[in-house]
């Protein structure tokens, strides 16, 4: 069973605290015990002494006077308290005993007198005759100053302990109480701290605060929590990577957030106290974010802020990104629509029992796309030049724009004075200019007409559309570097190339204005070249009719 | 000999469409079905165990796009022919296709007359490579061209008309020695610019013409055409 850090910490601070008066109480309880055997031991040497000197007493004593001394000894016991006064005379004998009158004349117990009666003072602890007893023996001298007997007081340990024990008892009663107290006193501790931190175990504590961290490095925005103050409090890696901040997060922390940021209105306490911001576009060290702001409110107090921002090129290609899965989303759109229109038609035709028609249009929906497969890979030999085609006319298409081929196409070799590559780039370049301006004209959009024909001393290639035609200003200078009509592309590159390749095999470029609008590019790129090769007769054979 | 069959595999997911292929190559009297895969992992297992010589490829198959086999070292190793199959939405791999050096290129819908021209033409082509590699080694070369060229639904369409060619030809030899440019024979003719240099296109390399290049002042050298003195 897990024991909340609430009832530890309470049941922890009660054992500390008990263990710590139990040993008080032992220590003190020892203290009290042998300052009390010091006082009495005092008491009694004191006593013993004092009635060793009284005159009448030694006179008693050395005259054996049991009776005298009795008489005068009662009165001395009535005013002391301890436990038994003895008095002995010099052989060790009885004289007096304040509790058994009847050991008067009989040795005294404890066999230590032989020190006494060579004249010495001695407190010893002995069992005698009352049991165990402190006891203090004083010699009496006679006049000439020899002992003449002993005088011995004596306090019973049984009665030395009860004192100590009634003050024990008192020690403990008070013990109690400040146990109670500390009862109170830590419960109420505890259940404070308990509220500060949530009702959290401190190893959650401990978890949240390494889970923090994770979780503020993990983030791939940048993100500064500043408090009421400006104060940087938090600042991660991401957002001193953005930053360019080479100092490490120690040192950011608690500088100012001007500091660290060139200052923008972003950043003015006044804008900052009125409201949040969310994807706001700002400069931070001249780097455009697209950032927010967020207050952060604690009892209605106002601890700070939280700011997180991204690189603004991030979000402009993901919205790029974006837009063209949208784009992708509404072909796919419109292309179901159109094959639930098929099919819908296709039903209706079925349910009329109009196979044929039903057939035929199923036909129909291949058929153009198969007739244009067909004529391109069966006029052209090159695998490439056929992938460049269809690939054009199916870009131009998804363009609205038709490739419309001159059914008297055809290249059946390579060229000789062109290298593939060069043939693809200058066909490839004619056409994009021609789809594009048609695309650019007003509708309805005529196809672009295209006609390779390689005869056995040219090819010719012409590319003729009905677009916007060149204008006239430039028509002069259409073959040169970095004249376009484009908005965007290749930036008038492309027709350079093309005059380029063209010129370095000795042909030439016609260009005129088709009718009513557009342009005519006619090429003528002799096949003869400047290798005169005999056209070899199997070849002929082959590529007949 | 000439009655060897020829052994067919269909990749095809699609069951019912997978059967009527099927069913088509169970009709013609050479070639015999070896067996139909319904995706690319089984096409190779298949391509393996059994060694068709024709393979009908659809792209779209549930684990992967059928135009990587056309590529794979198993075909090309087996000597095997592909007739490939694919949405009309989607030409860019049919280029893809003609590059890799498929036999046939045929778009869904499929027509069945299409498919079984094809069919028909992959006959003969496999009988002519046989009769080829039996006469003369040298020449299987050559054919192999002819695997890439598909068959000519009109040879000898070259878009000229008798009667146009006949204006056009009037035209020059009522002026034999003048040289005429493209815009002088379309207002002369009435025919539209690209027509009409087809028609002295043509009859360049019929000869009836020849070109002459004029070197203007500015611009360009213009192309010039005018009647070869008889």
């Amino acid at each position: 069973m897990k024991v909340s850090f609430q009832i530890k910490l309470f049941i922890s601070l009660v054992l500390f605290f008990s263990g710590l008066f139990v040993l008080l109480g032992v220590y003190y309880y020892k203290d009290v015990g042998r300052q009390l055997y010091q006082e009495m031991s005092a008491r009694a040497k004191i006593q013993a002494e004092e009635i060793a000197i009284i005159p009448n007493l030694r006179q008693s004593v050395a005259n054996k006077d049991i009776r005298a001394i009795a008489q005068f000894m009662h009165k001395v016991v009535a005013h002391s308290d301890a436990s038994f006064i003895v008095i002995g005379d010099d052989k060790g004998l009885h004289l007096f005993h304040s509790v058994h009158s009847d050991v008067v004349g009989k040795t005294l117990i404890g066999g230590d007198n032989a020190e006494v009666l060579q004249g010495k003072s001695t407190t010893t602890i002995r069992k005698g005759g009352l049991g165990i007893s402190l006891r203090s023996k004083a010699p009496i001298f006679d006049d000439t100053g020899h002992v003449v007997g002993i005088v011995s007081v004596g306090y019973l340990t049984s009665y030395l302990d009860t004192i100590t024990l009634g003050k024990v008892i008192n020690i403990f009663i008070a013990a109690v109480l400040l146990l109670v107290a500390l009862f109170v006193f830590s419960w109420f501790f505890t259940r404070s701290i308990k509220k500060q931190i949530f009702s959290l175990e401190p190893r959650e504590i401990g978890l949240l605060v390494r889970q923090q961290k994770a979780m503020m490095e993990s983030i791939y925005e940048g993100v500064i929590a500043i408090d009421s103050e400006l104060r940087i409090e938090v600042i991660n890696q991401a957002a001193r990577k953005l930053l360019g901040l080479s100092q490490p997060t120690r040192a950011l922390r608690g500088q100012t957030i001007a500091e660290v940021i060139a200052p923008v209105p972003f950043f003015a306490r006044k804008v900052m106290l009125e409201n949040d911001t969310h994807d706001e576009i700002c400069r931070f060290n001249q780097l455009t974010v697209i950032a927010s702001r967020v207050r952060i409110m604690l009892e209605n107090k106002l601890q700070g802020w939280v700011i997180t921002f991204r690189d603004r090129n991030e979000i402009d290609s993901l919205s790029a990104q974006l837009s063209q899965v949208k784009r992708y989303v509404d072909n796919l759109r419109i292309m179901r629509h159109e094959q639930l229109n098929r099919m819908a038609t296709l039903s209706g035709l079925l349910h009329m029992e109009r196979y044929d028609d039903a057939i035929r249009y199923i036909q129909a929906q291949s058929e153009h796309a198969q007739e244009l497969l067909d004529f391109i890979s069966s006029h052209f030999s090159s695998p490439t030049l056929c992938g460049l085609l269809l690939g054009k006319a199916a870009r131009a298409r998804e363009k609205g724009v038709e490739l419309a081929f001159d059914p008297s196409c055809r290249m059946d070799r390579p060229s000789r004075a062109l290298g593939e590559a060069e043939l693809i780039s200058i066909i490839g370049n004619l056409l994009d200019n021609a789809i594009e301006a048609t695309q650019r004209a007003e509708l309805p959009h005529e196809p672009v007409e295209v006609l390779i024909l390689q005869h056995e001393h040219e090819l010719i290639i012409e590319v003729a559309d009905r677009g916007v035609g060149i204008t006239p200003e430039i028509r002069e200078h259409i073959f040169e570097r970095g004249i376009t009509t484009k908005r965007r592309g290749d930036h008038g590159i492309g027709l350079y190339l093309i005059a380029n390749y063209v010129a370095h095999v000795g042909g030439s470029i016609e260009v005129s204005a088709n009718e009513p609008r557009g342009t005519i590019f006619s090429l003528f790129i002799p096949e003869t070249g400047n290798v005169l090769r005999p056209v070899p007769t199997l070849e002929d054979q082959n590529y007949a009719t | 000999m000439q009655h060897e069959l020829i052994d067919v595999l269909i990749v095809e997911d699609e069951h019912a469409l997978a059967q009527l292929h099927a069913e088509l190559i169970g009709k013609h009297p050479r070639l015999r079905l070896v067996g139909i895969a319904s995706s690319l992992a089984d096409a190779k297992i298949m391509l393996d165990s059994m060694q068709p010589q024709l393979v009908l490829l659809d792209n779209y198959l549930p684990d992967g796009k059928g135009i990587t086999l056309i590529s794979d070292t198993q075909i090309i190793r087996a000597n095997c022919s592909v007739i490939f199959i694919t949405a009309a939405s989607d030409m860019d791999t049919c280029s893809q296709a003609i590059r890799n050096g498929a036999f046939d290129y045929i778009l869904k819908p499929v027509s069945w007359k299409r498919l079984s021209q094809s069919l028909e033409r992959f006959v003969q082509f496999a009988d002519q490579q046989r009769v080829w590699k039996i006469v003369d080694q040298q020449n299987v070369d050559s054919l192999y061209q002819l695997q890439a060229k598909n068959y000519r639904q009109d040879n000898g369409s070259k878009g000229i008309e008798e009667n146009t060619l006949a204006l056009v030809q009037k035209l020059f030899a009522d002026a034999a020695e003048r040289c005429f440019s493209v815009d002088e024979v379309v207002s002369e003719t009435g025919l539209s610019k690209t027509t009409t240099r087809r028609y002295l296109e043509h009859c360049v390399e019929a000869g009836f013409l020849v070109v002459e290049m004029q070197y203007g002042k500015i611009g360009h050298p213009r192309r010039m055409y005018r009647r070869v003195a008889a």
